[in-house]
């Protein structure tokens, strides 16, 4: 059992982004960043199952410009034993996102592609969905809470005015809510160990 | 210039913000068609005057979810210039699979229609507001209730087909169950009033009984900080903010939340904010109408006393 893990690099979450002066584009160019915090929800939700034995390899995936490689060795850091960087020199819209992550899925083949819900710079909510129409693979969105077994996975979904639980068989595409898990926090000696891989 | 809305039932009736889509539809036509999917047990068919025809897809409950609906309806989606769905947990499912199916951009939550290729929209948890352009040929839009009002025109009679087109179960996904909140309880999105509470309530309990109390005296709706969800006093429903829901009530009062950017983004749009809080420099002074500098577990008890006996 695989898991394939899609990170995103955004501005972090406490910075204040401002516009630039034409109104053209935000302005982010000296803004610190981070690994998308819904995605790293994601990522502990995969290690989690890795540590009790029910997928083998947790696979991360980013894409963007070179500077991803930062955000996947983090993903590497918190455990993942693999990192894919797709880099592209413009940044894309969601949809163009979801087809090389339906190239990656199918190169892969991953059995459970998990996602944040959203990511805290566009909060769009898409790909994950796209992704699972492109695939025409089940989905399991907004998901609080999974339990694996058997090549069924049930999810627990927040949805309006409560939850909905939901078994989907594998592979599927989840894309995963804050409330999930607390993600562990990584000491400085494993975020040093993965520079050298 | 061709529209279409997609709606859903909730409990045999309409999802209760198909007023507010339609009247987001009027901006760009002035009638749309309906695609209304799932069982009708307590309403009739909807009758507002912008409708041209609905289409009823009456499928089972246990059925109507996105592994099953985009592929019932995807195929008609390209007769349109608009699609429009409600950005709650329904619409936020469907339509971005539909958009992968079919290789389109989505435009999610949109707060305005500028014209039929200009949306505005919210990023960065709402501190930053963007004009998105579509050039698509079907524009897929994901449509913030809040910023809509509820349309309500009615006409004398309907166009309406009802489809009992063949629904192929597919099994790689399925309900097991849905526990959703008493709806007999304020809908937070239409409130008109809504108290929310933050950690300083300290526990469940006294969520209930403070935020509780003062909403039902108000007739209002309740509403929850993140970190009060996650402290357990409250749903996660009831959370209001950048990953929970938008809301813009006439009033809203907000008991004991510092005001992070995230949860601003969710109520900024209120008529009129006030805030109780102990802490004089909390951000949500910034934002409020009315601030009261105060604790709340002396404030509230006095306000619900005094409103009950009014």
């Amino acid at each position: 059992m695989k898991i394939l893990v899609c990170v995103k690099r955004v501005v972090d979450s406490n910075v204040r982004v401002r516009v630039m002066q034409d109104n053209s584009d935000v302005d982010i160019a000296l803004s610190k960043m981070s690994l998308n915090p819904f995605d790293e929800n994601a990522i502990e939700e995969a290690i989690r199952l890795k540590e009790l034995g029910l997928t083998q390899e947790v696979v991360a995936i980013s894409i963007g410009g070179d500077k991803c490689e930062d955000t996947l060795r983090t993903a590497l850091a918190r455990g993942c034993d693999r990192g894919i960087l797709v880099e592209t020199l413009v940044s894309h819209e969601p949809i163009n996102i979801a087809k090389i992550l339906t190239s990656v899925v199918k190169l892969e083949q991953p059995d459970l592609v998990l996602l944040g819900k959203q990511a805290i710079d566009d909060d769009s909510n898409q790909v994950a969905q796209m992704l699972a129409g492109k695939l025409n693979l089940p989905q399991a969105t907004f998901a609080s809470k999974l339990r694996l077994s058997d090549n069924k996975l049930e999810v627990t979904r927040e949805v309006d005015g409560g939850i909905q639980n939901i078994l989907v068989s594998l592979p599927a595409i989840v894309s995963v809510d804050l409330s999930i898990n607390e993600p562990r926090f990584i000491k400085l000696p494993q975020l040093m160990q993965v520079k050298k891989r | 210039m061709k529209v279409l809305v997609i709606s859903n039932t909730i409990n045999g009736r309409i999802n209760s913000n198909l007023s507010n889509i339609l009247s987001a539809a009027n901006n760009l036509a002035e009638c749309c068609d309906v695609f209304l999917i799932g069982k009708l047990i307590q309403d009739s068919l909807p009758n507002y005057k912008c409708i041209n025809n609905v289409e009823h897809y009456p499928i089972d409950d246990s059925l109507n979810h996105a592994l099953i609906v985009a592929p019932l309806i995807s195929n008609r989606i390209l007769d349109y210039s608009h699609v429009l769905v409600a950005a709650d947990s329904y619409g936020k499912d469907l339509l971005p699979r539909i958009a992968g199916s079919l290789y389109l951009s989505q435009v999610s939550e949109v707060s305005e229609i500028i014209s039929p290729n200009i949306f505005k929209r919210a990023i960065y948890a709402g501190n930053i507001l963007a004009e998105i352009e579509s050039y698509e040929a079907t524009k897929l839009l994901t449509i913030r209730v809040a910023n809509f009002p509820s349309y309500t025109s009615l006409a004398a009679n309907i166009n309406y087909k009802q489809l009992n087109s063949e629904v192929v179960n597919d099994i790689r996904t399925k309900i097991l169950f849905e526990s959703i909140s008493n709806v007999d309880t304020v809908d937070i999105n239409t409130a008109e009033v809504i108290v929310s509470g933050g950690s300083a309530l300290l526990s469940k309990d006294n969520f209930d009984h403070l935020i509780g109390s003062l909403a039902f005296q108000l007739s209002g709706a309740v509403g929850a900080s993140r970190a009060a969800v996650e402290s357990g006093f409250a749903t996660n429903d009831c959370q209001i903010g950048q990953t929970g829901r938008i809301v813009a009530p006439k009033v809203y009062i907000a008991v004991g939340i510092s005001g992070a950017v995230q949860h601003i983004a969710g109520m900024k749009n209120s008529q009129v904010v006030i805030a109780i809080n102990s802490d004089i420099n909390a951000p949500i002074f910034e934002y409020a109408d009315y601030g009261m500098v105060g604790d709340l577990f002396t404030v509230i008890p006095e306000l619900i006393n005094k409103l009950s006996n009014n």
